[in-house]
């Protein structure tokens, strides 16, 4: 009972010290840490794809609206989508989906990535139509004054060089991403499962008997420490885009 | 009225471009208020006129780069615009409002014939804007099948329009090679050789052949300029506009790019271009506009319009511009 009341200075940090070598030498916390590492990955990887494909639509179907009458329905629609998506909380929309709107046995993590993929959309979208109006107007005249048409001159001249801007934006929200997929674990923390991810991963250390660690704070701080490696993996990599695009201004 | 309209001041085959009372609005601001001009094989045109007085408005809705709120324009005997129906006076005899005011009048004045009337009622449709308000959807229909008739895709048309910016606008995505060879070769008109081959040469007439792999960011503006031309020139244009091709330039550079375009005018081009180089409009043009307000205030061969202009706003101007 006294002991509580020893106070050494770095004690904490000792005892840190201590959990994450407990950590590091049990294999089964290996093995959970692994795992949640690796679905983390996926959900973010599949999450950001579906998000990049709908975003890139919805921005040239805002776009477009713009230009034709044709298009100004979708335009509401994609309006109506960003809006709603952007004014309310992910973990509303991941409840939503996962209880309401799929509520279907074993899709739950697939409906979970889904959110994650619609939700990234609604910014990626914005982020994209931003980077689309950023490259100068005369260069879309240009394209149709020599006969492209609409779609022709955006896809040659206008995206290539819009590209460029976006990229930074989209990295952005691609790190945002990885770290709001933690919020799986409010529809589901199972071993094994696509749901288990770093986040649940940690608690799981932590809860776990097998495991002798002293306190949870540990934990999360390795699974952060995990979470900030594949960030700068993403950074590196997105640095190495832009320096690619980049290169075709000299 | 199921037969179709026969538009009588059909498309006169002299004319390569025609463009009949252009009226333009941007939200409430008139910016053309009815200009028509006609642009023959081989003429060139040079529009001057101050600034804002619309003169790039009127340019860029020969290409639709700006849609006309009004007004049409025909370019090799095809219609780039919706019909107008005010503007021909076939259509405007054949509806149902010319008719019934016809009738009201001989019935009012039994001594007089339908021809004494004719322009009096024209007149007024096109004054109150009758046809709108009046007509149903059969009078429409005609309207809009003869417009299927002369439409053809913007896209194809302009592939025949050459345009020159003031901004240049290369494409800076792409080399200078990309830039003109980029058109041509998506639309289909040459294979990628034949298209680099006719790019260089076009190069080399303007002393560049050296820039053909370098990206616009490391050109100069005149540079820039020029091959902005060549780049239009690739799709074999029939006829060439030109906004403002000089403004952006340094005094410098000014004098190369009006040295290839008096030797595009040389080789027969035919030329429309918005400019404040009176010297160049002394030295190339056939007809010089003065354009003012969103109406063209002066029309004549270079001589007379710089020696003794008529207009008193063209006055004025001359005497700011010829120090």
């Amino acid at each position: 009972m006294e002991e509580r009341y020893v106070v050494l200075p770095f004690y904490g940090l000792w005892k840190m010290f201590q959990d994450i070598i407990t950590i590091f030498a049990n294999s089964e916390a290996r093995g959970y840490l692994f795992q949640g590492f690796w679905h983390t990955l996926v959900i973010t990887v599949v999450a950001a794809m579906i998000g990049l494909v709908l975003g890139f639509i919805v921005a040239l179907v805002k776009i477009a609206a713009t230009q034709s009458k044709l298009m100004k329905i979708p335009g509401v629609i994609c309006n109506i989508y960003t809006t709603v998506i952007r004014g309310t909380p992910v973990a509303l929309q991941l409840v939503l989906m996962c209880t309401a709107i799929f509520a279907i046995r074993g899709f739950t993590p697939y409906a979970a990535v889904l959110t994650f993929g619609i939700n990234s959309g609604a910014y990626v979208s914005e982020n994209i139509r931003a980077g689309i109006y950023s490259v100068d107007k005369g260069q879309l005249e240009a394209g149709r004054a020599l006969g492209l048409s609409w779609g022709k001159s955006m896809v040659k001249i206008v995206m290539p060089q819009a590209i460029k801007n976006i990229i930074p934006a989209i990295g952005n929200e691609m790190i945002a991403l990885l770290k709001e997929t933690s919020i799986i674990q409010m529809v589901g923390s199972t071993i094994g499962a696509l749901t288990f991810d770093l986040n649940v991963a940690s608690t799981t250390i932590y809860y776990s008997k097998n495991i002798p660690v002293n306190s949870y704070v540990t934990c999360a701080i390795v699974a952060g420490v995990m979470y900030l490696v594949v960030v700068y993996a993403m950074v590196l990599i997105i640095k190495l885009i832009e320096r690619r695009l980049r290169k075709s201004e000299r | 009225m199921k037969d179709n309209f026969e538009i009588k001041e059909k498309f006169d085959e002299s004319y390569l471009l025609k463009v009949s009372g252009l009226f333009k609005k941007f939200d409430k601001l008139d910016v053309l208020k009815g200009i028509s001009c006609e642009v023959k094989k081989g003429e060139k045109i040079v529009v001057i006129g101050p600034s804002g007085s619309g003169k790039s408005t009127f340019l860029r809705c020969m290409n639709l780069l700006e849609t006309p709120t009004f007004g049409e324009i025909w370019f090799e005997g095809k219609l780039l615009t919706p019909v107008d129906p005010y503007l021909h006076k076939t259509i405007i005899r054949k509806s149902k409002t010319y008719n019934k005011i016809l009738t009201e009048l001989l019935t009012a004045n039994p001594d007089k014939s339908a021809e004494d009337f004719d322009e009096e009622i024209i007149e007024r449709i096109k004054k109150e804007d009758l046809l709108k308000k009046n007509e149903g959807s059969t009078f429409n229909k005609s309207v809009k099948e003869l417009y299927n008739q002369f439409f053809q895709n913007i896209n194809v048309t302009r592939q025949k329009i050459g345009m020159v910016f003031q901004h240049f606008n290369l494409f800076n995505n792409l080399t200078v090679m990309g830039n003109m060879t980029l058109a041509p070769v998506k639309l289909k008109l040459k294979t990628k050789e034949e298209a680099e081959k006719r790019a260089i040469e076009l190069l080399k007439r303007i002393g560049l052949e050296d820039k053909a792999n370098v990206y616009p960011s490391t050109l100069s503006g005149g540079q820039k300029q020029r091959i902005a031309i060549v780049r239009a020139l690739m799709m074999e244009p029939d006829v060439m506009l030109f906004d403002e091709p000089t403004s952006a330039l340094d005094p410098e550079m000014v004098g190369e790019v009006l040295e290839l375009m008096k030797e595009l005018a040389d080789t027969g081009m035919t030329m429309v271009v918005v400019t404040h180089e009176m010297g160049f409009a002394k030295e190339v043009a056939s007809r010089v506009l003065f354009v003012d307000e969103g109406i063209i205030k002066e029309e004549a061969p270079p001589k007379e319009f710089f020696a003794n202009p008529k207009n008193e706003r063209l006055k004025e101007f001359l005497s700011k511009v010829l120090i």
